[in-house]
């Protein structure tokens, strides 16, 4: 029995990354982002996987979801251990430069969320100065708030997951992430945490790929199957199950 | 102080249950590599080759010196920037990598000490009575040293099943990493930290109990 598990690890760990046949594509996601990709009793789920499963579907590849942390992914892609990242990515001018991305598919922004009753206190990102706010790791929201004119006044703390957490228990004074999954965060936790203000920066998430010519095929596939979803409403109803409201179009 | 989700609590102690295998396979395969090469280590360690020893004893230094988390960081992120085959290396292999290694260090010691405990007088005994090197460490040598060895040796396979929550860090999704991830999920911390933490208690009550019974059974042979 021993022997056997032993000789299972042992070849299980000798097996290495093999090359991916193309009717597959290998989507990276955190899988600790409520609403839009977490795992509940074992099960992984979430805005982000509803959407990748129609992609699926509409263009024949056969979707492989890869979880890792967050701020692992775009290593990830880079790397070519995984074909394109499914996790909010927002399209900004350095990715774009380094990243093949299809057109957007969720229309968001950014929000400063704090401990339930502090909302009077902090109203909005200029509230932040002398405080101490969380962000992931490698995101966006990360590099929101180092680009506010006043940023050498907040101090910028940096984690991996659980910035909801410290939140609530006071170590942090805010955390800085999206807003729809802000509002889902305080609506369906028991953590007492409240919005601070309104929303502020507009933020377009897409999915990149890396940028040679197998992988923008690969991209125009993904996003030709984007386009079709989008109009055919598969999009809006799947934004409609998660957030109660279309996120997935500009109107 | 909200009350405790029990009913969250029960649903996942069989969902972390599934991935014990995974963990106690991780421990099993590094604690197999670690015996073997510990057990090179410590043979070099007493026959003293030269240069070869030199070696060595910079390797016992280095991976008792370091933590384990930095070990597991350099193997799984840092050399594959130098040897680009390396990036081919997941996690799990990674982590056995790091974990064998890491323990290696510690166990050579422990059986290079346990072999030198053995009284030099059987050594002696061994040769008068007409035995060969190889006889006298299976029969009279080793059996010896081997007592003296095995309770900390099964410590450091304790230590070697806990330490592979580490491998989270690694993007293995191990008994720690898929807590984490329901953690994220649920917003229940404490019910999903406790839960996790009681399944690795029983898991190493459960060896320690073997470790008296096999201590026990060691013992008889010198029961006076």
């Amino acid at each position: 029995m021993l022997k056997a598990l032993v000789i299972a690890a042992v070849t299980t760990a000798s097996l290495v990354t093999m090359a991916q046949a193309q009717d597959t594509l290998r989507v990276g996601m955190s899988g600790g982002y409520f609403p839009f990709t977490f795992v509940k009793q074992d099960k992984l789920q979430g805005f982000e996987v509803d959407v990748m499963d129609a992609v699926g579907r509409e263009t024949g590849l056969n979707v492989e979801y890869v979880t890792m942390s967050f701020s692992g992914l775009i290593g990830a892609l880079s790397s070519g251990r995984i074909d394109t990242v499914a996790n909010q990515i927002t399209i900004t001018p350095e990715r774009e430069a380094a990243f093949a991305f299809t057109q957007p598919y969720v229309y968001d922004g950014a929000q400063v969320v704090v401990k339930k009753g502090n909302e009077s206190e902090i109203k909005g990102p200029e509230d932040l100065k002398g405080r101490t706010v969380a962000v992931n790791l490698g995101s966006n929201f990360e590099q929101l708030l180092s680009d506010l004119p006043y940023a050498g006044e907040i101090t910028i703390k940096t984690y991996e997951s659980n910035i909801e957490q410290d939140t609530a228990l006071g170590r942090v004074d805010a955390f800085v992430m999206d807003r729809v999954s802000s509002a889902q965060v305080i609506e369906k936790s028991p953590l007492p945490l409240a919005l601070a203000g309104k929303p502020f920066a507009e933020i377009h998430n897409a999915l990149p790929f890396r940028d040679d010519e197998a992988s923008r095929a690969l991209r125009d596939k993904v996003d030709a199957a984007l386009t079709t979803l989008k109009s055919d409403g598969t999009l809006a109803d799947i934004s409609q199950t998660w957030f109660g409201s279309d996120i997935t179009s500009t109107e | 102080m909200q009350p405790l989700d029990l009913d969250y609590m029960l649903g996942l102690v069989p969902v972390l249950l599934g991935y014990v295998p995974l963990t106690l396979a991780m421990a099993l395969a590094s604690m197999a590599l670690a015996l073997v090469l510990a057990s090179l280590l410590a043979v070099e360690r007493i026959l003293r080759i030269p240069v070869l020893d030199q070696a060595v004893m910079l390797f016992i230094s280095f991976f008792r010196g370091t933590p384990l988390l930095v070990q597991l960081f350099l193997f799984y992120y840092g050399l594959p920037q130098l040897v680009s085959f390396l990036a081919q290396i997941n996690g799990v292999t990674a982590a056995i990598m790091g974990l064998t290694l890491h323990f290696s260090a510690y166990m050579a010691e422990s059986i290079r000490a346990a072999i030198l405990g053995v009284d030099r007088s059987q050594w002696e005994a061994s040769m008068a009575v007409g035995m060969t090197r190889g006889q006298m460490l299976r029969r009279i040598v080793l059996p010896q040293a081997s007592r003296v060895a095995a309770p900390t040796l099964v410590n450091y396979f304790i230590d070697m099943i806990k330490s592979t929550s580490l491998a989270f860090t690694l993007g293995v999704t191990e008994m720690m990493g898929a807590t984490q991830k329901e953690a994220a999920g649920s917003f229940l911390y404490f019910e999903s930290f406790i839960v996790v933490a009681i399944l690795y208690w029983g898991i190493v009550e459960v060896l320690s109990y073997g470790q008296r019974l096999l201590e026990g059974r060691m013992e008889q042979a010198y029961a006076r």
